[in-house]
């Protein structure tokens, strides 16, 4: 078991390590330009730097300083969303007429892609992290809404009349709809989650002096692509770490699964 | 046997008196479901309800449940009135209806939890249906055969009047429905509960009821009330009954030729309503 489990995390480094590999002997030889692609070697040491760095690197700050920023609007951003698309998917997928009212409203704004808001939330919050809360919460909104309305609105009524004849009355909605659509409303924020760590990086290329995003900016601007590479890195971690503790936490929720594996 | 339901109003037991269920298609005639249906059951007796499929068996299940409202006439249990579904009304569905995402444990406490019930015991229902050992499973873990066993043990913990059981064993196989059908008679038996099971089985009607309903097809009327002559507590072997294999032939006759049985008058057709 645990032979097999080594072997199939083994399984899942060749690929990378090939194209490290070839990345490597490129640069080496002088194949890669190293102002369009620097060196693994010099995007590691410049990677360090930058994670252990405290003064002003590049633009106010080191890892912490702009990490600290872009999660504070991830986190601000994915909470509002949910405290909107949590609800309102709830009410939506249960009441026929509520839905008739908001549910077309949502879908004509759905239609409206995220990032084509930039203008006017730049011109409605100005540069900074308004904006980009702005963004993510709207972004993020979509999947909560329409997982949680979907998943409740499929819950099977054999489980609301047991529900209801094993006693539960005002409480089958917490006892009930709640648990047995949890898988779609789980599936919802970890899409949500997703969808926040692609809009923060649209609101923090602005011109925002903090952020991850901003590092790549003005990485572009001073044409170092390391910089650049790094931003890109401190994003994909921190979103795949974000998804992890998403998990965990929804883990520990009443009415998780247990036989629900989670994929990913 | 009384056949006015009326006058047992007063007593204690399961009594239905004239329900009608209409089905509204929106356009100015209504497909009549259930047509003036009235019975009683005496508490802690076992009824069955058998008929052709489509008939309107669970329709009428439902209505005695108060999952479905009946157009017209009413319901009583132990007197009150049914208006809406309740825990001294237990149902046991023919799906699966187990919540997936608590133990076996956790379902069958779901009741007393609802009702503020702190003395309800589990075990003592865990032990019950037989299920003991397999507090902590999750449903996906259990046989269909024990996935119905723990829906019986999370009804009767609310200690119901009454037991509906809609097809509880349909769909089970062959094997494991008359394991739960023994399961089914001892607990009755012991708890002296009362029941009413629709089924499409006739030989579980015959060998679990002490009355059968033979129903017609819609709109559906009881065609014949029949007593089952046989002793209890009843073991497996029961099956294998002369008066059983009787029994069934008959009912088996009335449900697929319901006018051939009524019009032949002959003695072994006396005991038909």
């Amino acid at each position: 078991m645990v032979a097999r489990r080594i072997k199939m995390s083994l399984a899942a480094v060749i690929l990378p390590a090939f194209v490290l590999a070839l990345w490597a002997l490129g640069s080496a030889k002088g194949f890669i330009a190293s102002y369009l692609m620097p060196a693994p070697w010099d995007i590691a040491v410049s990677l360090y730097n930058f994670l252990i760095s405290r003064g002003q690197e590049t633009s106010g700050g080191g890892f912490i300083v702009h990490a600290s920023a872009t999660l504070y609007r991830v986190g601000l951003g994915f909470s509002l969303a949910a405290v909107l698309g949590l609800p309102l998917g709830l009410i939506s997928g249960r009441s026929r007429r509520f839905a008739s009212v908001l549910d077309p409203s949502v879908q004509l704004l759905r239609s409206v892609p995220g990032i084509s808001w930039l203008p006017l939330a730049i011109i409605w919050f100005g540069i900074g992290t308004t904006t980009s809360v702005f963004l993510i919460s709207l972004a993020a909104f979509f999947p909560i809404y329409l997982n949680t309305m979907q998943g409740v609105h499929d819950v099977p009524l054999v489980w609301l009349q047991t529900g209801r004849m094993l006693g539960a009355k005002r409480s089958i909605a917490w006892k009930v709809l709640i648990p047995a659509a949890m898988p779609s409303i789980e599936t919802g924020l970890r899409l949500a989650m997703g969808v926040s760590w692609a809009y923060v990086v649209l609101g923090e290329l602005t011109g925002v002096n903090t952020g991850l995003g901003a590092i790549i900016m003005d990485a572009r601007i001073a044409g170092d692509p390391s910089k650049v590479i790094i931003g890109m890195i401190s994003i994909a971690l921190l979103g795949r770490l974000s998804d992890l503790l998403l998990i965990w936490i929804l883990g520990r929720v009443p009415g998780h699964r247990k036989e629900a594996k989670v994929i990913g | 046997m009384d056949k006015d339901p009326v006058s047992k109003i007063s007593n204690i037991g399961l009594t239905v008196i004239s329900i009608s269920v209409k089905l509204n298609t929106g356009t100015a005639t209504s497909i009549s479901i259930i047509d003036q249906i009235s019975f009683h059951a005496e508490p802690g007796e076992f009824v069955c309800i058998v008929g052709p499929s489509g008939c309107g068996k669970t329709t009428l299940l439902n209505v005695c449940a108060g999952f479905t409202k009946s157009s017209s006439g009413m319901v009583l249990v132990n007197k009150r009135t049914v208006c809406c579904p309740h825990p001294s009304r237990a149902m046991v569905f023919q799906q699966d209806s187990l919540f997936p995402w608590l133990t076996v444990e956790q379902n069958i406490m779901f009741g007393p939890k609802c009702q503020d019930n702190r003395e309800a015991d589990s075990d003592t229902y865990i032990d019950l249906v037989g299920l003991k050992g397999f507090e902590k499973y999750y449903p996906h873990q259990l046989s269909g055969g024990m996935k119905q066993r723990a829906a019986l043990a999370r009804v009767l913990i609310n200690k119901p009047d009454i037991l509906f059981l809609d097809e509880p064993f349909g769909a089970l196989d062959a094997q494991s429905r008359e394991e739960m059908q023994d399961v089914l008679l001892e607990v009755c038996y012991r708890t002296h509960t009362m029941a009413l099971l629709v089924t499409h089985d006739v030989e579980e009607a015959v060998f679990l009821g002490d009355r059968v309903l033979v129903m017609s097809s819609r709109p559906t009327r009881i065609l014949a009330d029949i007593v089952v002559p046989l002793d209890r507590p009843r073991a497996w072997d029961v099956r294998e009954d002369p008066i059983m294999s009787k029994l069934k032939t008959k009912i088996r006759a009335l449900i697929a030729h319901p006018d051939y049985v009524k019009n032949s008058q002959t003695e072994e057709n006396s005991i038909l309503v």
